[in-house]
């Protein structure tokens, strides 16, 4: 919505080496593969060598006089290169695509290990740019810097001994110009390029968000009739990066022509030496065979000085894949126990706010909810229902206070085992573009069919599900966007039921459904959930809730209120 | 799917035909970056030429001269090079920014319709990596469509002038390139656009789930679905690969076509070469080499825009790919859609809203969910719409709102078909709150402000005392400049429902459309909003769908979708207006 650039605050991106060496770190595991496709590549690059060094000597020969290169020689390295370059090719590109795979779920991982408490005030489409788009550009570390780089060590001293023999003077200028190409001018283009390019990884993360918001605002904007507006600030983060992109190629070309003239300073120094103008002379058939090693040579290191000036790029977008998990959300004690079998609950003396300048969420809140209870957990909108929910799953901690889970501080336990002990329906209902089936099983991934169907009836919306055509593998739209909000709600509420957790913490699981069936839902509560703790959270009572206990929230503190 | 080819091969011809004025400056530069490349390597050829006959390399008064020269064109190359390569960019930026406009008022024309047949991280995948990945096509591929005859045909020309019969070696091997090309490239745009429906997906995998990553971790799935995430990312390596297979597979033959014309070109001239050189004279012998090394060191520049075209190939494949996605989007320019220039008859209580007939099926396999639908009401009037969920309330809504238009019959506001009324006029009569309205991220006042950029200080507060926003805004820490993140971070779910209602209201248009406004608010709250709903609704026309016990104070027509779900066809009628009765 607004001009600021929203993908990420720059000062949390660590540039410089140490997100590139953890990249390299990730890489490890696959080790072999890549390294095979370094040796393949060096080895294209020498039998390119011999091939032209030895068409050069047989040219000179020829003509010369002197030692013909054999056919054999040429035939050998001409099929060797090419087939080479092809095998290499391929075992290059295939290593680096599982590499970056191997990221992509890395990042998610640590994305979700961060993300109990949702993506905060991170963007959506941030973190997808991230996955997608930084990852790609890390393809670039290895394809065009690391392998190439190990071409051109490699092309240096076979440079050095090819010239050195023939003419010292001429092996310094060629060496020294070589080194230039290869090493000295990438590095001035990483050195020029690296601000402008990465700021262009961060444009193409604002575009990638904009258009995102769009899309996924496209009906509020049509009833509020913010189209022109709307693309129009998709338009200015277009022409952002269009014109990072346009200053970027300037520089990929001025790059490119001044490693092309390195090239053709060393070739004129070879001819010079050749002619005795200046250097030499140089016997010509020997010449002519060094000029054809020169110009192979200097052709392989060529691509270096475009990567360079692509390097701030990559390193940035390591600094961001990087930077994923480092915590937007609030502080969590990480435990190391298990959770008890026990599933008391108590509040002691609890303290919280989300936020150091947002008013005391909790402020010495007790309560305490027996093992197989069920209670009510009422009160005003933003009173912090939905908040103790939060610290019972473990996605905050109480600044003040304890919780206590069956005796044990909850503090001490291990956050993915307390989450077992606890089914928790949200009050936004999230289903995942996927089919209902699949939907469903992530509640509980062993449920049998039966199973499904059963807490579909529970849910009240088993007939809904069964007049599908394709019952329950219809496909779920974005957000279920197939089913109506309150059918979508059920399919949640089954899902919750569903996972033979102890404790069910439902939050305002009746929104938008009509009274009857929130009426009929709740009848059915009491029964289908014998033996477990069930935590409602809600506005008010239907009346045909059995209810053990209620508990109304106000400042901050619980109240037992009568049933 | 000959259709669905010829459709690619139109959309593909007509980019060409848009980008080709662009990319003529580079096809300028890469005739005379050959031209150069033609007098630097005969610069060379003389250079070793007189190197054989001058008797003891004795300094010759040409040399510093040719050196210079030699020097000179290296220059002018790589100025030609580099303003080729500027001018690519350019014509792929240019037409970057075309399509990409293109593409984003697609999106706005389908509406929200679309986002019910593809996920939002695919239409966006299509505006962002889609668009980027065109920029081959326009800055390589139509260059090099022409440049790889001009440049090896003069190249094989000037060749020709001096040793016709290396010419020869070079054009053979040079026509093995398009039929390898013709050969490999069978299957590069089926290739690539499985490649780019692998990314797609990957894509619309994550962004689901990281919208929902907290339920994901709450359940403890997050290792299963980093699972099913690699088994993604595996696909689009496969994919990925197979599209490369096919550049590399090109490239290899040309690098082999380049070899056996190096190759055989040395062969054949070596013989020569070698029978003069027996022969003693030096003139004849220095010429002969001069020529056969002007022509080998004319093999690689002939091969390079035969290697630039094979390398461009796979951006003509992600053409062709990108010519069906856009296929799905839909047709036209603004200035096709027919601009309605109907307007409705506003009264001083608002619009009247009539459905005749109306009959709508979202998905055909499942049936009608309205079906003959008639209704009425009068300017001013509050309709409650009840029913079970899945009724139609909310299609009914939408029906009004312009998303969906009904299969028969039709929607009259203000006495006006809403198909005949311009898209603008349809927005400015209504405002509305969904069942999950969106929230962007930026700041509370931002998001109220989206409904009118324009409306004064007053006009906001009086929208946020009546969505009851003003009582937890000021316990916020900066008010209503408290920034919220996306989806509305930051505030409770009633905080965020009551922001949207504020925009609702701010609006102030004469239809005023609230589906489940109430959601998530106590009851207190909601008493509230109804309180200032009848004040708001004074002089507008309010559809309100709801199933809060609230709703019944409510004087006014109801329309009740339940009952009428009892039978196997849904027909409409109006519940009797004057009782105010709520039929549950």
């Amino acid at each position: 919505m607004s001009e600021r650039s929203l993908s990420g605050r720059a000062a949390e991106d660590r540039d410089g080496l140490t997100p590139v060496l953890r990249i390299l770190g990730l890489w490890k595991v696959r080790a072999p593969r890549l390294l095979a496709g370094g040796v393949l590549s060096l080895l294209a690059l020498m039998a390119g060598l011999v091939l032209m060094r030895g068409a050069g000597a047989r040219i000179g020969g020829l003509v010369f006089g002197g030692a013909v290169a054999g056919l054999v020689l040429l035939r050998a390295s001409g099929v060797a290169r090419v087939v080479l370059r092809y095998v290499e090719r391929l075992v290059t590109h295939d290593a680096m695509f599982r590499a970056l795979a191997d990221i992509r779920v890395w990042f998610f991982r640590r994305l979700a290990g961060g993300a109990a408490a949702g993506l905060g005030f991170r963007r959506a489409g941030d973190l997808l740019s991230r996955l997608v788009s930084d990852v790609e550009a890390l393809d670039g570390l290895y394809l065009r810097i690391m392998v190439p780089l190990a071409g051109a060590c490699v092309v240096l001293p076979f440079l050095v001994m090819a010239v050195l023999p023939v003419d010292p003077g001429l092996a310094v200028i060629v060496d020294g110009l070589f080194m230039v190409g290869a090493f000295v001018l990438p590095l001035a283009a990483a050195l020029m390029g690296r601000r402008e390019a990465a700021i262009l990884t961060h444009r193409l993360a604002d575009l990638r968000v904009g258009v995102l918001d769009l899309v996924t605002g496209l009906r509020e904007i049509r009833a509020f009739g913010a189209e022109g507006r709307m693309v129009s600030h998709a338009r200015a983060r277009d022409d952002a990066l269009l014109r990072g992109q346009a200053r970027q190629a300037r520089l990929l070309a001025m790059m490119g022509g001044a490693s092309y003239l390195c090239g053709q300073a060393a070739v004129l120094a070879v001819l010079a030496a050749i002619l005795g103008v200046g250097l030499g002379p140089i016997p010509a058939a020997r010449g002519v065979g060094l000029l054809f090693l020169v110009i192979a040579g200097f052709e392989s290191a060529g691509g270096l000085t475009r990567a360079g000036a692509l390097a701030g790029g990559i390193s940035r977008a390591a600094a961001r894949v990087v930077a994923v998990g480092e915590t937007d959300g609030p502080p969590v004690s990480v435990g190391t126990r298990p959770a008890p079998s026990g599933t008391d609950i108590r509040f002691e003396q609890v303290s919280f706010r989300w936020q150091a300048d947002r008013p005391a969420v909790f402020d010495g809140l007790t309560l305490e909810i027996r093992q197989g209870a069920r209670v009510a957990i009422l009160g005003p909108s933003g009173i912090g229902k939905s908040t103790l929910a939060a610290l019972l799953l473990k996605v905050a901690a109480p600044d003040a206070g304890r919780i206590l889970l069956g005796g044990e501080d909850l503090a001490t336990l291990e956050s993915g085992s307390v989450r077992q002990r606890m089914a928790w329906l949200s009050q936004a209902t999230h289903l995942f573009a996927d089919t209902i089936r699949a939907n469903l099983l992530l509640g509980r991934p062993d449920a049998t069919e039966a199973d499904l169907w059963t807490a579909l009836d529970r849910a009240q919306v088993g007939d809904v599900v069964r007049a599908l055509p394709e019952g329950l593998d219809a496909w779920l739209g974005e957000g279920g966007a197939s089913l109506s909000g309150g059918q979508g709600r059920r399919i949640a509420l089954a899902r919750t039921l569903l996972s033979d957790a102890p404790i069910l913490i439902l939050d305002e699981p009746a929104t938008g459904l009509d009274a009857e069936t929130e009426r009929e839902f709740l009848t059915t509560l009491y029964d289908v959930t014998a033996g477990r703790t069930v935590i409602l959270i809600a506005h008010r009572l239907v009346g045909v809730e059995k209810l053990d206990r209620v508990w109304r929230l106000s400042d901050g503190k619980a109240v037992a209120a009568s049933v | 799917m000959s259709g669905d080819k010829m459709v690619m091969r139109a959309w593909t011809r007509a980019q060409s035909r848009l980008g080709r004025r662009q990319a003529m400056p580079v096809m300028a530069c890469g005739m005379l970056a050959g031209l150069v490349a033609v007098g630097q390597a005969w610069c060379v050829a003389a250079i070793l030429a007189k190197g054989l006959v001058g008797s003891g390399m004795a300094a010759w008064p040409g040399a510093g001269s040719l050196l210079a020269a030699l020097a000179g064109l290296a220059v002018l190359r790589a100025l030609f090079m580099a303003g080729g390569d500027v001018f690519a960019a350019r014509a792929g930026r240019s037409a970057r920014r075309r399509l990409r406009n293109a593409v984003l008022e697609a999106i706005l024309r389908g509406g929200p319709a679309l986002l019910r047949r593809r996920h939002s991280a695919e239409l966006t995948a299509l505006a962002v990596d889609r668009i980027e990945a065109l920029d081959g096509f326009f800055a390589r591929w139509i260059p090099a469509s022409v440049l790889w005859v001009a440049v090896p045909g003069l190249i094989a020309a000037l060749a020709a002038l001096v040793q016709p019969g290396a010419a020869g070696i070079m054009i053979l091997c040079g026509l093995a390139v398009p039929v390898g090309q013709a050969v490999f490239g069978i299957g590069a745009a089926v290739a690539s656009r499985n490649q780019f429906l692998a990314m797609t997906r990957l894509q619309a995998r994550f962004l689901d789930r990281v919208r929902g990553i907290a339920t994901i971790v709450l359940l403890n799935r997050a290792d299963d679905e980093a699972g099913r995430l690699a088994q993604a990312a595996d696909e689009l390596r496969r994919r990925t690969m197979k599209v490369l297979r096919v550049a590399f597979l090109s490239s290899a033959s040309i690098d082999c076509a380049m070899v056996v014309a190096l190759v055989l070109i040395v062969v054949r001239d070596g013989g020569i070469v070698a029978v003069l050189r027996q022969g003693g004279a030096s003139g004849p012998l220095a010429e002969a080499a001069a020529r056969s090394l002007f022509v080998l060191l004319l093999v690689p520049e002939f091969f390079a825009p035969l290697r630039a075209l094979a390398l461009a190939y796979q951006d003509r494949a992600h053409a062709s790919g990108a010519a069906s996605a856009m296929g799905e989007l839909p047709e036209g320019t603004a200035a096709d859609t027919p601009a309605g220039d109907a307007v409705p008859h506003l009264s001083d209580d608002g619009v009247s809203v009539d459905f005749e007939h109306v009959t709508f099926a979202w998905d055909a396999a499942r049936g009608p969910v309205l079906t003959d639908l008639s209704f009425s009401v009068r300017a001013g009037e509050i309709l409650t719409l009840v029913g079970p969920s899945g009724a139609g309330k909310s299609t009914i809504i939408e029906m009004l709102l312009g998303f969906i238009v009904p299969d028969s019959g039709r929607v009259m506001v203000g006495g006006v078909d809403l198909a005949a009324m311009a898209p603008a006029t349809q927005s400015g009569l209504i405002s509305w709150i969904g069942q999950k309205p969106v929230l962007f991220a930026g700041t509370l006042r931002e998001n109220i402000l989206f409904a009118r950029p324009d409306a004064d200080e007053a006009a906001l507060r009086a929208a946020l005392r009546a969505a009851s926003v003003d009582r937890f805004a000021a316990d916020l820490p900066q008010g209503l400049d408290t920034p919220i993140g996306e989806g509305g971070f930051g505030l409770s779910g009633g905080q965020a429902q009551r922001v949207a209602i504020a925009r609702a209201y701010l609006k102030d248009a004469p239809l005023l459309l609230l589906d489940e406004p109430t959601a998530h608010l106590d009851p207190e709250t909601e008493r509230e909003i109804f309180a200032s709903l009848r004040i708001l609704a004074q002089g507008r026309t309010v559809i309100l769908s709801s199933h809060a016990a609230g709703v019944r104070a409510f004087a006014g027509p109801c329309l009740d979708l339940g009952a009428l779900r009892c039978a196997e066809q849904v027909t409409g009628q109006m519940a009797p207006a004057e009782e105010g009765h709520v039929h549950v």
